[in-house]
Parts: C-alpha cells; structure tokens; sequence
C-alpha cells in the first residue's frame, strides 16, 4: 500500500471514531466496464463481461445468477484480490487499486482467524491501521455489541455456532468502517433457519451503520428479502442482464403476493439461463 | 483370593476416567514386569558378561547418580546435563534457522525452486553421518550439537513450509481486504497459521534429536555425555555400566517425546486450531 492510501486510511478510522461525517466528494461507488478474462496456454475463457454498476451510499445490492457464472469473481475483482482485464472501480472519485480497507469483505466459509479470540479478530483490522489499542478495544467493542456477541467478547472461535462466526465476521468488516462491504454468500454455509435469524440481523444491523453492501447470493428469496436492488446475472460469461429494484417496505413478509410474485419472475429469468445450456 | 479373575478386573467402566487410567497403568505395568523378567531370563541363561542382569544394572545405576565412575570422574548427572545442554542448543538452533526458512520457502515460489534441489540433495543424509566432519571441524562441544541442528532442521523446515501450504486463502484474503502490507500479511496471519506445523516439526525433531545426540557423542572420544559414557565403558568391559547407561538414554528419550507430545498439544488447542 502507498504513503498515501494509508494515511487517508488512518483519517478515515479517526472519523469514524469521532463519529463526524466523512468528507468523501461522495460515498457513491462506480464499477465501469469490468471484464475479466483467463487465460492459459490452450484456452481463453471469458468470466465477467461488460460489468457496470453504480452504487450509492448506504444501499443494499445483490446478485443473483446461475451457479458457476463467476459472482464470486465480481466480488474478488471489487475487492482488488483479483486483477480485472479491464475496467474499473472507483469510490468518491478515486480508481481503487489492488485490495485496501475501503472495500471490507465478508467469506461464506468466515475465513476468522482461529487463533484469535472473537474481540481479536475484530480488532485486526484496527490492528493493521496502527490504531492505538485502547481506541481499539473501544471501537471493536462497539461493533461486538452491535452484532450481539458482547456475551462471547473473549470466547475461541471453535467455541461459535456458524451463524455467530458470520456476526463476528461482518463486525469484523464493520469496525473499518469501509465505503463497501462485499458479501460473498455470507450464509451459505448456514442452515436454513439461522440463515433466516440472520437475514433479520443483518437488516437490524444495517440500520445502526448505514453501511454500503454488494451482496453475492445463490438464493433468489435472500435476494428480494434484503435488497433495494437484485442485479440478475446470465450464464458464463457473466452480463448483466436484468436489475429488479425492489420498494417492499422493511421488513419484508415472505409470504407477500408482491414478495413471491417477484421472486418467482426472477427465478423464471434465471430458469433460462439454465435452459438454454 | 476375593474370587475375582484378573479378567474381571479388566472389565471396567469405560466412562469412568479413573478406571479407564486404572486399567491402563495396570496394562503398562504387566508390559514391563514381562519385558524385565524376559530380560533376567536371557542373562541368566546365556551367562554373557555383555548383557548382565537387571539386577546389577539397577545396583550399577545407583551407584553412578551416587558417586559417579572413576574413568569419567564424574556422576551420571553430570553426563545427563552435558548431554541434554547440547541437545537444547542443536534444537534453538534448528528452530531459529528453519522456521524463517521454511515462512520464506512455503512463501516464495522463486526461492523454493532455487533452494529445493539443493536441500533434496543433503535431507536423504544421515544426520551422523556427519559427526566426523563436525567434531572434527567444530570440536567436540560444538560437532555434536550441529548434528543435532541437522537431524531436527529438515523435519522442522519441511513441516513449517506444509504449513504455509496449507493456509486457508481465504485467511490471507480476508486480511488484504483489512488492509494489511505484505510483511503483515506475513507476520499476522502466515506466521500464527504455521505455529501448529511448526510444533509438530517439533515433535517429530525432538526424537531424531535425541538419537542424534547420544549417536554422536557415541563417536566423540573425549567431552562427556551419555553417549560418551557408554562408549568408553563398552571399551573397558563395564557391562554394567554399559546397561546403566542405555537405561538413562531410554528414560530420557522417552521423556523428551512426551514433552514434546504435551507440548504440541497444549499450543495447538492454546491457538484454537485442533
């Protein structure tokens, strides 16, 4: 990372802590003609074509597709973990390069860190910023308490049930207060009740951050339960092909006529996607 | 007799923990009772003056923690702590040389492909096949604890570089996207996602250690130490002493394992990640 990224880091932490507005030109992200391409010696296969997106602050965007078209490239692109073959992806007027800690991400496996207890892996972030520990403590106790786990500040991570290993993840992706928070199938790895209780707590969350989230998902009724805006991907290579913006007031009822009869339109579109293989 | 079999009382509990130790200790008791009298039969009956009895080992043992023997001058405590001095040396050593090492190697693939070829070439040695070389170039202090640095190096370093291979993607991934620099990446997730690999190079190292130390001291003629012990009482035809001496390196190698066991055990479960 350059001087300079991390000192605007550090600023942003202050910020954050001194709980004044940030001073971005805007918190809008722009992602402009992303498109990835892998090569190797015999083959060249096209895994995200065209992709542009424009998010604002604070909104809640999924993405949908058939499995295997490369949602979670999208993410990996954002987060600059992987190098786009093109395209790019600006915060607040500013083309990011390679990964920082203005795009936080949340693993579907948790990716926590086992030898730390749950206060420490939230701190890392913080950790690696130079904050100084005790505002440290102070801000990742705020983000435990955020997401509940003030019971299990101290606990291992072997010591969590699943759906607690994700709330230690998202505080940990929270307490950075990053510009975006990438979610790759965060609950996918849940069963089906608890991937309900978190859906709910995520949503309850949001509202206490005001967080920015681009969310990968598998399961068309996450999607309509949490979005402003389903982003409906077609098979590989990726496209775009459709966006649903979704007005349901929070919280939503599954059983809705307007909640199923959108999650049935866009399970039908992806229906086709898998058809025409 | 109370009318109970001795199959009876092996019937025990399974849930119950001091019966399952109970029957355990009672298990490794008969083991060596049969192993000792095995032992008393043999030297009994092949009447060698090269194996002697138990009996005598344990009167010869006695007396070398008491008083010591003439030929060395000094006790069997004093050979155990030169013995296990240089052993501890040859494992810090190991240690602080494969570890880096073995970060760097499971890290870099550039210097893995330039360090490979060479280290593939010296592993399949025998770590005292180098004992000559070392007593002769280092002297007999230090010779002995470079074998010992080269029977626990390679277990060290391969383990350590297994570890780096062996690391979750994700976590590095995860730290990237917090921000973290190479060298973070290095120190705060590669380093403490390696230490359980890392110690069980180190249990493993423990035990070659150990040979290599009483292997080596074995071919020193003079500095002192178990091995040098029993090599110079097996020249002067003190059998018993001889035995006395394998007893102690038994006793000993079988306490380093079980260190090391323990300690493995303790870090692992310590950092959350049986």
């Amino acid at each position: 990372m350059t001087g300079i990224k991390k000192t605007q880091a550090k600023d942003r932490l202050r910020d954050a802590l001194g709980g004044k507005q940030r001073q971005t030109l805007s918190g809008d992200i722009k992602i402009e003609n992303l498109r990835k391409v892998y090569r190797t010696d015999e083959s060249e296969t096209v895994a995200l074509e065209d992709f542009s997106l424009e998010i604002k602050k604070g909104e809640l965007i999924t993405i949908v597709g058939p499995s295997g078209c490369g949602k979670t490239t999208i993410l990996k692109l954002i987060a600059g973990l992987v190098e786009p073959t093109s395209g790019t992806v600006t915060i607040g007027g500013e083309v990011c390069e390679g990964p920082g800690p203005d795009r936080g991400m949340v693993f579907q496996d948790f990716a926590l860190f086992p030898w730390r207890s749950v206060r420490k892996n939230v701190e890392f972030g913080l950790e690696i910023a130079g904050v100084p520990k005790e505002e440290r403590r102070e801000r990742a106790q705020r983000y435990i308490e955020i997401v509940g786990l003030e019971k299990f500040a101290d606990a291992r991570v072997h010591e969590l049930s699943g759906g607690m290993k994700q709330r230690v993840g998202i505080a940990r992706a929270l307490v950075n207060r990053p510009d975006i928070i990438l979610m790759d199938e965060p609950f996918g790895a849940l069963d089906a009740q608890t991937r309900n209780i978190m859906q709910g707590s995520l949503l309850r969350i949001l509202e206490k951050t005001d967080q920015t989230i681009l969310f990968v998902t598998h399961s068309v009724d996450e999607a309509v339960y949490l979005s402003d805006r389903i982003v409906v991907l077609t098979k590989r290579p990726a496209r775009i092909k459709e966006i649903v913006e979704i007005d349901l007031p929070r919280p939503r009822d599954r059983a809705s006529v307007e909640f199923t009869s959108i999650r049935k339109r866009i399970l039908e579109e992806l229906e086709k996607e898998n058809v025409m293989e | 007799m109370s009318g109970k079999t001795i199959i009876e009382m092996l019937n025990y509990d399974k849930n119950d923990k001091r019966h399952r130790f109970a029957r355990r200790a009672i298990i490794a008791a008969a083991s060596l009772v049969v192993f000792v009298l095995l032992w008393w039969n043999l030297s009994l009956l092949l009447a060698n003056p090269a194996i002697p009895t138990p009996q005598k080992t344990w009167s010869a043992l006695t007396y070398l923690f008491a008083h010591g023997d003439s030929v060395s001058g000094v006790t069997m405590w004093s050979h155990i702590s030169i013995s296990l001095r240089r052993f501890v040396y040859g494992l810090l050593l190991a240690m602080a040389v494969a570890v880096p090492l073995g970060l760097f190697l499971g890290y870099s693939e550039t210097l893995r492909e330039f360090t490979m070829p060479t280290l593939e070439i010296l592993r399949p040695i025998a770590p005292i096949a180098w004992a000559p070389i070392f007593i002769f170039t280092t002297g007999y202090v230090w010779g002995p604890i470079l074998v010992v640095f080269v029977g626990i190096f390679f277990p060290m370093l391969t383990n350590t570089m297994f570890g780096v291979k062996k690391i979750d993607p994700n976590w590095i991934d995860a730290a990237k996207t917090m921000g973290a620099t190479r060298v973070q990446v290095f120190t705060k997730v590669m380093f403490p996602a390696a230490v359980p690999y890392v110690m069980n190079g180190l249990r493993v190292g423990m035990g070659i250690g150990w040979m290599c130390i009483v292997a080596s001291e074995l071919y020193a003629s003079f500095g002192g130490g178990i091995g040098f012990f029993v090599s110079i009482m097996a020249q002067m035809g003190y059998w018993d002493y001889v035995f006395a001496g394998i007893a102690v390196i038994a006793v000993l190698g079988l306490l380093t394992i079980t260190v090391s066991d323990y300690v493995h055990k303790f870090i692992v479960r310590r950092m959350g990640m049986e």
